[in-house]
Formats: structure tokens, sequence, C-alpha cells
């Protein structure tokens, strides 16, 4: 789980957008990276993402939950200037990171992402571009 | 009630060799967690549950992540079953996702497997009491 094989959906120079299934997968060597995943973003997915100095995210809201718990990530990722945004969990399945890129429907989004143009509504697909291209 | 700080893979209950776990990532689980009932901050999907019944831990409780499209966020339990583990969710509205400590202090359940069922294990039990049922059950199995 926390060993995985990362599908990559773009690449340009060192710049790519990956998918992954777990946060927990993601470390320094996706520094250069948007992650698409299929985790929650809670907290710590935020803490984990910063750590590992990604360029983007975009994970799975899972509902949002208890005081907006599952995207508590995003604003984590907002303080340091980085943009992300989350999927509805009726649009993709969590723990899927596949799910999310092809399948997810944006529902909340970070104010670096919004200054991006990624909106609620969005297909993860345009969104993750959109990160990609400003990566 | 505030949210509980995160922190490391934390043992609440010993007895012999049978744990009671809590962490706040399913990956945090490990090999040597193979006589331990697990109590996760993580959703309930099938990439946990297929790493759980590999390690063969003992009993699981995790969050259902809004439980969402095709069930994913509880996809776990039914995995779990087929290898015999007990398993339950928590509401994502009654605990913080991605903190086990509030998984087990503020979780209320709200699905269960056949095994966790048959342990007493229902829907609105509070996580504590259910993680309690799966231990005890473990103590009896191993004495």
């Amino acid at each position: 789980m926390v060993k995985e094989v990362h599908k990559i959906a773009r690449q340009s120079g060192e710049r790519r957008i990956i998918i992954a299934n777990s946060a927990t997968s993601i470390n320094e060597s996706n520094k250069n990276d948007v992650v698409v995943d299929g985790s929650h973003f809670g907290r710590n997915v935020g803490e984990m993402a910063f750590n590992a100095g990604i360029r983007g995210m975009i994970g799975n809201d899972a509902g949002k939950g208890l005081d907006n718990s599952c995207i508590a990530g995003l604003k984590v990722l907002e303080e340091h200037g980085v943009p992300a945004a989350a999927v509805s969990n009726m649009s993709a399945m969590i723990g899927d990171g596949t799910s999310t890129y092809e399948e997810g429907e944006i529902s909340a989004v970070n104010e670096a992402a919004k200054k991006l143009g990624i909106t609620v509504g969005m297909s993860a697909k345009d969104a993750a571009d959109k990160m990609f291209e400003a990566a | 009630m505030e949210e509980p700080l995160l922190g490391e893979k934390k043992v609440v209950k010993q007895s012999g060799e049978a744990r009671l776990i809590i962490v706040d990532t399913t990956s945090d689980v490990r090999e040597d967690n193979d006589t331990d009932v697990i109590v996760t901050g993580s959703h309930g999907g099938k990439v946990g549950g297929d790493y759980l019944s590999k390690l063969n831990v003992k009993g699981v409780i995790s969050n259902d992540a809004g439980i969402g499209k095709n069930n994913a966020g509880i996809a776990s339990l039914k995995i779990l079953e087929e290898h015999g583990i007990p398993s339950a969710t928590v509401s994502s509205m009654s605990s913080y996702i991605g903190n086990g400590t509030s998984t087990y202090e503020q979780g209320k359940i709200s699905t269960v497997n056949e095994i966790a069922s048959k342990l007493g294990i229902v829907v609105g039990m509070s996580a504590k009491e259910a993680a309690d049922k799966m231990f005890e059950a473990l103590i009896q199995e191993t004495k």
C-alpha cells in the first residue's frame, strides 16, 4: 500500500500528472508532480502532500464529514500556496485514483486552485490539466 | 468536541500478544500487527481492505467516508469478511477522518460486516464499545 507504482497521465519534461490510489505512496520523488489520488483529503493527507513537496493535488472529499474534516488538507496546502481540490465521493470511488481522475467532479477547491480557474463542477481531468499547466 | 491531535501508532489495550491499536492511516499497519485489532482514521475502501487482509489483522474499524459511489467507502468490509476478519466503519459525520483517536473516541458505528455482527456489534454503537467486543473475542480465541 505504501509502495505503489504510479500511473503517469501526462508528462512534459520533469513535470508530470501522476495517479495514485493512496496518498501514503507519495514522497519526495513526486516533488515535480501534480498528484491525483484516491484518498480522502483530511488534514493528515494535506501534511503528507506538503512534506512531499508536490505541485498540486486532487483527492476525494469523502462526503466532507464532521467539521469538513475530509477536506481539511485543502487548507493545509493553501497555507503553502499549493493548489488543491477534491472530487465528490458520489462522483468517484474513494481509494481509486484512476476513478478520481476519470470520473471525478470537483466539489471543493482551495484559494490557490481557484486562482488557476479551477471551479466546483469541473471535471477532475480539466482541473488536473490546469494545475499541470501552471506547475 | 475538538479534533484530537494526530499521533503515532498507539496501543490502547494489551493482553498477551493481542493488542488494540490506533493509527491515523492504515498504511502505518505492519506485519507485526497480525495479533491486533486496528482502529484507523482511514476510509474503509478496497485498498485498505486488500492491505489489511494480507497482513491478517484480527479486527478493523475505519471511517465510512460518506460511503459514496458504489459504496466504495466501505468496500473493505466484504473483503475482510471473506478473510474471516470482523470489521465495522464509523460515520464520517461522527469523527474526523484521518484521525484514529477521533475514530476511537468519537466514532459511531455506521456499517458492520457479518463477522462483526456475530460479535454483537451493531449500527449506532460507539466505536470504543465495538473495538472492545472485537478485542474481547480475540482474547477468548487466543486463550
